[in-house]
């Protein structure tokens, strides 16, 4: 077999070589990449975009919104598998910080610290940030998780793997394996109501009203409101994760 | 063009015709509609079953309780907040008469001295801004091993609903 071998010089090579780097250089001065990743868009126009506010401040922690989630979609009762639960933060006077989380907050909380060495205390109801930039959409091998076009993140409870790769890159903590179904499951801001014109359960079921949800995109909803007159953080923006669970009087202490 | 090459785009070619083969047989229809996942999910996730009717359902049958309740402090208190899920309930209670609703199907009648504890158990952290926009009050807190323990051997009998209205409290 004749195999014809290029014979090359030195001053060939050094043109071929510059035009290819040259090529490369100038391509990606043209289009840079994009390095930031959407799982989805914000819709532009009338669409939807879904956002979540939960005020502290008003915040009791009955657990209820624990006690209802659980409820309305099933979850199994283990005190270890939460789509929603409620954590008490209590910072001590010497500076350390105790959180607590007996039963998600469903049986309701006994304070283990006397008076007076609380500095402070507060309870901070969690669930999914349903974030636009989601670690964990990003990381899922088969597409079984998904931000819909309304900005709620969801499984596909008959595509996952249950590979468990979801459950790690949530930084807020927010998902787990399902012991019977083997597959992940998280919070899906209850759409199984929205698409009946209800809220979700956990919002519903708030004796204060800490809780608010709405449709971000609409200038006169809840959240805007909320949003409009309150100083309002994510949990951990450093990450940049596009969270739209949106905190009022949010402490640096929480995590 | 050498043969082993031709050979080469011969074998890939091939593979590549019984990916993509494979791939429409394999690959569910509403996959890649809107994204890098099955369409069909979403529609999927909004058929499960309800469990909370919401209380415009429960003050159809229940009117007294809606009008009991405007007043109170618990004004902003949802009725399945208390008594739990009812959409079976709901459900079902045009198809009984008055009273005939099988056990299975009433709802709870909480009142214990640990049920109320769940909001009204002293806690630092409980100590709040004003949130009842209706009453401008603060929760009341109490507790519960201390508050009107008369005699201690009746603990367990001496329920909160005793004294107070949990509609009007």
């Amino acid at each position: 077999m004749n195999i014809n071998k290029p014979n090359l010089s030195r001053r060939d090579f050094f043109k071929a070589g510059s035009i290819i780097v040259g090529g490369i250089t100038v391509a990606t001065a043209l289009t840079p990449f994009d390095g930031l990743l959407f799982a989805t868009e914000p819709p532009k126009g009338k669409g939807k975009w879904y956002g979540i506010g939960i005020d502290i401040n008003k915040c009791i922690g009955c657990g209820n919104c624990a006690k209802a989630c659980k409820l309305e979609n099933n979850v199994p009762k283990d005190p270890f598998y939460f789509r929603s639960w409620v954590e008490q933060y209590t910072i001590k006077n010497d500076g350390s910080v105790l959180v607590e989380s007996p039963n998600g907050g469903i049986d309701g909380f006994k304070q283990s610290v006397p008076d007076e060495e609380i500095f402070k205390s507060f309870f901070v109801p969690k669930m999914c940030n349903h974030c636009a930039k989601s670690p964990c959409v990003q990381v899922c091998p088969v597409g079984a998780t998904f931000e819909t076009p309304e900005g709620i993140v969801l499984v596909d409870e008959n595509y996952c793997i249950g590979c468990r790769y979801c459950v790690q890159a949530c930084p807020y903590g927010c998902r787990f394996i399902n012991p019977e179904k083997g597959t992940a499951e998280k919070c899906t801001l209850c759409i199984h109501r929205l698409d009946k014109g209800m809220q979700p359960a956990c919002f519903e079921m708030c004796p204060t009203e800490a809780r608010i949800f709405g449709d971000l995109n609409d200038p006169g909803s809840k959240i805007n409101y909320f949003l409009k007159n309150h100083t309002c953080m994510v949990i951990k923006p450093n990450l940049n994760t596009g969270s739209k669970l949106f905190y009022n009087a949010l402490s640096p202490e929480v995590r | 063009m050498p043969q082993h090459i031709k050979r080469l785009i011969g074998a890939f070619a091939v593979v590549i015709i019984l990916f993509l083969v494979l791939q429409s047989f394999l690959r569910p229809t509403s996959f890649g509609k809107l994204g890098h996942y099955r369409a069909d999910a979403i529609q999927e996730n909004k058929m499960k079953a309800l469990h909370f009717a919401g209380s415009d359902k429960c003050t159809k049958c229940h009117e007294e309780m809606k009008t009991d309740k405007e007043v109170g402090f618990h004004a902003q208190l949802q009725c399945e907040a208390c008594h739990g899920p009812g959409l079976k309930h709901a459900m079902y209670a045009d198809k009984f008469k008055d009273g005939e609703l099988p056990d299975s199907l009433l709802l709870h009648k909480p009142g214990s001295r640990k049920e109320c504890a769940v909001c009204h158990q002293l806690n630092a952290a409980r100590v709040k801004i004003v949130f009842d926009t209706i009453n401008n009050s603060m929760i009341k807190q109490i507790d519960p091993m201390k508050h009107n323990l008369v005699d201690k051997r009746n603990f367990a009998k001496l329920v909160c609903i005793e004294c107070h209205n949990p509609h009007q409290p």
